[in-house]
């Protein structure tokens, strides 16, 4: 076989048809597979948001039974608390009024936490810090899908679940203050 | 074989066996809405594009009913991943390369090489339904015979204009080995056509 005659195969190759229409329509068993819900590649991210709020819920209320007798030494807190601006995805803002709240009990967490037993306060930090990264991943998840509801959703809930437990550590302290004065 | 191998782009025009030249006008829009999970804008984009990939799918797999299923597992899986077409290459390249994934994937799971043979055999009349006519048919069937990576080799480069390196990258071989495929092809599909009593 020469050089030629491989020229010759390639040209008849590239004659064959290369659009070819099927015998019949496709379409149908395709709309009907797309219009089930999509499956979204960030529903692993979703399941892990959703049992890590459940878990920051349960473990919460775990810190506060064993410490509302608890009264701390003062330390600082940890470096990777620090918060980032609440964000929501790429198109969206939370509210002033959240903001302002946030803004507020973030300032007073320091002071709050060292109120705290060692115990309390790593469980505090740890809770805040699983719930900081729900937020940073469901805002990857979002700038990707940023009319994804259920994401919107999601990520409320973990600012919320955020706010619950600043407002829980402020009140565990006060609690602890006013113990001490009597 | 020598008549086969001289025929002309007149005799056997891929305008006779292709879908007329469509508009791709709409097409940035219609993939921007489906990815916003526009099923509509995605059917238009079906419409468009089915020719191109059920040909891929029919002259890799050699089938009908497995180029068929290929086709509907593209277009779902090209809806599934509309988000990470970025627009990089041209969307009916980006579907080839679904299409090709979706060929090789099923071939690997269902590892029945043997039964596609039996099918294909069997299955002979719906080779009409490709459009080749004449001696240019022998050659698609020629090519149907070939071993499953040769075939597939074959086509992406020589069919379908694919060069070695992205034809290796689209199978995930090495380009050396798309090379060795092809030569490996050439020789056989000579020696099948010469046993058809074709004259090299």
């Amino acid at each position: 076989m020469t050089e030629k005659f491989d020229d010759k195969l390639d040209r008849a190759a590239r004659e064959l048809a290369t659009e070819i229409s099927p015998k019949r329509d496709l379409w149908p068993g395709i709309a009907e597979a797309i219009a089930t819900p999509k499956r979204s590649r960030w529903t692993p991210i979703l399941a892990q948001a959703a049992a890590i709020v459940l878990l920051v819920g349960t473990s919460s209320a775990v810190t506060y039974i064993a410490t509302k007798d608890s009264n701390g030494p003062i330390v600082s807190v940890a470096p990777e608390l620090v918060f980032e601006q609440a964000a929501f995805g790429g198109n969206y803002h939370l509210g002033p009024g959240f903001q302002d709240a946030r803004n507020s009990l973030r300032d007073d967490l320091d002071v709050e936490l060292a109120r705290l037993s060692d115990e309390a306060r790593e469980d505090v930090q740890a809770n805040l810090a699983l719930i900081h990264q729900v937020i940073i991943d469901i805002n990857v998840a979002l700038e990707q899908e940023p009319d994804n509801v259920l994401l919107q959703q999601k990520l409320l809930r973990a600012y919320r679940e955020e706010l619950s437990l600043l407002r829980r550590v402020g009140g565990l302290t006060r609690n602890v203050m006013r113990r001490n004065d009597i | 074989m020598e008549a086969l191998l001289t025929a002309t782009s007149s005799d056997y025009s891929r305008e006779m066996v292709s879908a007329p030249p469509k508009s791709v006008a709409g097409e940035e829009v219609w993939i921007g809405q489906a990815q916003r999970s526009d099923a509509r804008a995605f059917e238009a984009l079906y419409r468009l594009h089915v020719d191109k990939v059920y040909g891929l799918c029919l002259r890799m797999t050699g089938n009908v009913s497995e180029a068929e299923d290929c086709t509907q597992e593209t277009f779902i899986q090209a809806w599934n991943k509309m988000l990470k077409f970025r627009g990089d290459s041209a969307f009916s390249t980006w579907l080839h390369r679904i299409a090709v994934n979706t060929v090789l994937g099923r071939i690997r799971k269902s590892k029945r090489e043997q039964d596609r043979i039996q099918a294909v055999n069997d299955a002979q009349p719906a080779r009409v339904a490709t459009g080749d006519t004449g001696e240019l048919r022998d050659l698609a069937e020629a090519v149907d015979r070939l071993p499953e990576r040769a075939r597939h080799v074959f086509v992406l480069h020589a069919v379908y204009g694919y060069s070695h390196d992205e034809a290796a990258e689209m199978m995930g071989i090495a380009a050396g080995t798309s090379k060795a495929q092809l030569h490996r092809a050439r020789r056989l599909l000579v020696q099948q056509l010469e046993e058809q009593g074709f004259e090299a």
